[in-house]
């Protein structure tokens, strides 16, 4: 991006609203043109809003963190350089690089790091937090040659990749990645006459580059939930029907180390609670066989469900995406042959195809670095673990005969466990609000600072619900947010994970909501969305269905009524 | 409106999305009031990038008009 195109996409953004987000952006130099990269990048990234980034004040990097502290932001970057570690390491400072001053600078970073690490935790309370670690080459303080790392330097890198490492634990913290900006050499990042003219220190591209990065932290895509894998020459070289079980091979030294290192990414997303799934166009059972390999580098069990038969790559897709219960724009799909890619993409445009070119090391390489940036997540949480299992079980349960019956539900001896608390730390509720689709109220998305204000208001309810029975847990499975309003409640937010479908966790949720409020009526913010058709239905089986958008109201008389006996025990946490 | 001219009013349209093209012809710092110093190195700075060049410490001194700009980047093109 140029400055031209920067300013290009703010000028063209005219919200429908007067109402900006805003974004904090701390630094310690003349933010100048970083300020119009991070706004634009933002921008981009946020298509139906205003965007505002307010900053601080020229050389005062902590005492903008303590205002950004006090600002109702959404999120906040924070970059370092070397001058907010100590000033004399940045071109605008005169204190001197003498040997005998060095122990000084050393100490002066210790000290300065830890004062910068306990104002960016404060910070992280109450708004996400991106934070880039110093990217500007020192300035020539080594007594050594410029090829050899004098050790004033080296204690200088550790001293801030200690602090990093240690704010890298901190929830609501991330760390920029420096790969991110290795596009860019160290000796093109530094633009000297714009720092020493104005006090900015980047070059431009490195200033896009930068804000784009941290704009990428602070509003990163959805992660994607499922991946489903050929097998021949994807998972393994060769063709199994051809060369049979032994003769597939992922190892160094058949040539076929590519496939291994495919095997060791799947079973790190499998670590990660990623859905994985086979789809092959073979016979099942030496499928089965070829699996059960003890040498195979991703267990067997990660695999769920395994689609081998000769049907079309877009009927198995069709099937896996049925069991796992998930929609196309969340699932990833690699194969070696580009026909079948584009079969699966007609089928299923929403769909991500990715080519695996066993001949060609590099793009595996590449592959594997995007599938990184496809499926990571700033942190990964309890449920993370559970889904894999959850959908296997549930698909179990389908076999039995199906969920809905009372007498079925009754034997499951679930519980729902309904937790009042508001845990500004725990991540899951925001990511259930931000990637349900089928059962969300409208649809809408929030923020984490929008989240930390429900989290804060005194006045509004929110209730994580979790389940489990004899299939096992389910983790945390919905969430609602409603405010009290005259006597009802208004519903803002509701959403249910998929895994949770058919079990009438809808109906406990209700049912509490009344119970616990006192209220007579709860009125919805409800939004028809091109997927909330699970909870259209919902709606429709209370009599309140409405095929527009707006408010529809829910009395307790009505609900009652209307409610069957409920299968679950309940408890309540707060 | 030569091709010179053209880029530097886009530029200029970008910093200043307030004013005409017919104002922007006739801008300086003088008669900008949104032309502020961050506003100058930002313009500037838009100019050097859309043209590939590489400002002086002087021309943030003395690039103060539409026409300045213009005629010094003329000046360039001619001597290439």
């Amino acid at each position: 991006m140029t400055l031209n195109e920067a300013l290009a996409v703010i000028n063209s953004r005219k919200p429908a609203s007067n109402e900006k987000r805003p974004y904090y952006l701390a630094v310690g130099f003349e933010p100048l043109h970083l300020k119009t990269f991070f706004s634009a990048a933002l921008l981009q990234r946020l298509p139906d809003v205003g965007i505002e980034v307010p900053t601080g004040v020229y050389g005062d990097l902590l005492g903008n963190l303590e205002l950004a502290a006090q600002y109702a932001a959404h999120g906040a970057a924070v970059v370092l350089e070397w001058s907010d570690i100590d000033p004399r390491l940045g071109l605008r400072g005169s204190g001197g690089w003498s040997e005998d001053l060095k122990p000084e600078i050393l100490t002066t970073a210790q000290q300065r790091c830890s004062r910068l690490e306990s104002a960016i935790r404060k910070l992280s309370i109450r708004m996400p937090v991106a934070v880039a670690a110093p990217s500007l080459p020192l300035p020539p303080i080594g007594h050594t040659i410029g090829a050899q790392f004098s050790a004033a330097e080296l204690t200088l890198e550790y001293v801030v990749a200690s602090f990093l490492l240690q704010l890298a634990t901190v929830p609501g913290v991330r760390i920029l990645h420096k790969s991110r900006l290795d596009g860019i050499p160290a000796c093109e990042r530094l633009d000297v006459k714009m720092e020493l003219l104005a006090g900015f220190p980047y070059s431009l591209p490195f200033a896009a580059r930068l804000a784009t990065s941290l704009a990428e932290l602070l509003q990163p895509s959805h992660p994607k939930k499922g991946l489903i894998t050929d097998l021949d020459d994807t998972l393994w070289s060769g063709i199994v029907g051809e060369v049979g079980v032994l003769g597939i091979s992922w190892s160094e030294e058949n040539h076929a180390q590519v496939h291994g290192l495919y095997q060791q990414m799947l079973g790190q997303l499998a670590s990660w609670g990623v859905l994985v799934a086979a789809c092959s166009k073979n016979e099942s059972p030496i499928v089965e066989s070829a699996l059960a390999r003890a040498d195979l580098l991703l267990k067997k069990s990660s695999i769920f469900p395994v689609c081998a038969n000769w049907n079309s790559k877009s009927q198995s897709i069709q099937n896996i995406l049925r069991t796992w219960n998930v929609g196309e724009d969340d699932v990833v799909f690699v194969d070696d042959t580009p026909m079948e890619l584009e079969e699966a993409k007609r089928a299923f445009p929403g769909l991500s195809c990715l080519q695996f070119t066993p001949r060609d090391p590099d793009r595996v390489w590449d592959l594997l670095r995007r599938l990184r940036d496809l499926f990571g997540k700033p942190f990964l949480m309890e449920e993370d673990h559970l889904r894999r299992e959850s959908i296997r079980a549930s698909a179990e349960v389908r076999e039995f005969g199906g969920l809905s019956t009372p007498d079925f539900l009754s034997s499951l001896h679930g519980t729902v466990v309904f937790d009042w608390r508001s845990d500004p730390n725990d991540k899951r509720p925001l990511e259930l609000i931000n990637k349900t689709n089928q059962f969300n109220l409208n649809g809408l998305r929030l923020s984490e600072g929008e989240w930390r204000k429900y989290l804060d208001d005194p006045n509004t309810l929110v209730s994580v619900l979790s389940y489990s029975d004899k299939f096992g847990p389910l983790g945390k499975v919905a969430v609602v947010i409603g405010q009290k309003n005259n006597g009802a409640i208004q519903v803002l937010h509701w959403v249910m994970s998929c895994r949770a479908f058919s079990r009438r966790l809808e109906h406990h949720a209700l049912h509490k909501i009344f119970a616990r409020s006192g209220a007579e009526k709860l009125r919805f913010d409800y939004a028809v969305t091109g997927k909330n058709h699970i909870l259209q239905g919902f709606f429709r089986e209370l009599g309140i269905g409405s095929e527009h958008n707006g408010g529809i109201c829910l009395s307790r008389d009505v609900f009652l009524a209307r409610n069957e006996i409920l299968p679950h025990q309940t408890r309540d946490i707060t | 409106m030569n091709n010179i001219q053209q880029r530097v009013t886009r530029c200029f349209l970008n910093v200043f999305p307030d004013l005409s093209e017919r104002e922007i012809s006739r801008a300086s710092t003088a008669s900008i009031a949104a032309w502020d110093s961050v506003a100058h190195i930002t313009l500037l700075s838009a100019i050097a990038q859309e043209f590939g060049c590489s400002l002086q410490f002087d021309d943030f001194e003395e690039l103060t008009s539409y026409e300045l700009i213009v005629d010094r980047l003329e000046n360039a093109n001619q001597n290439a």
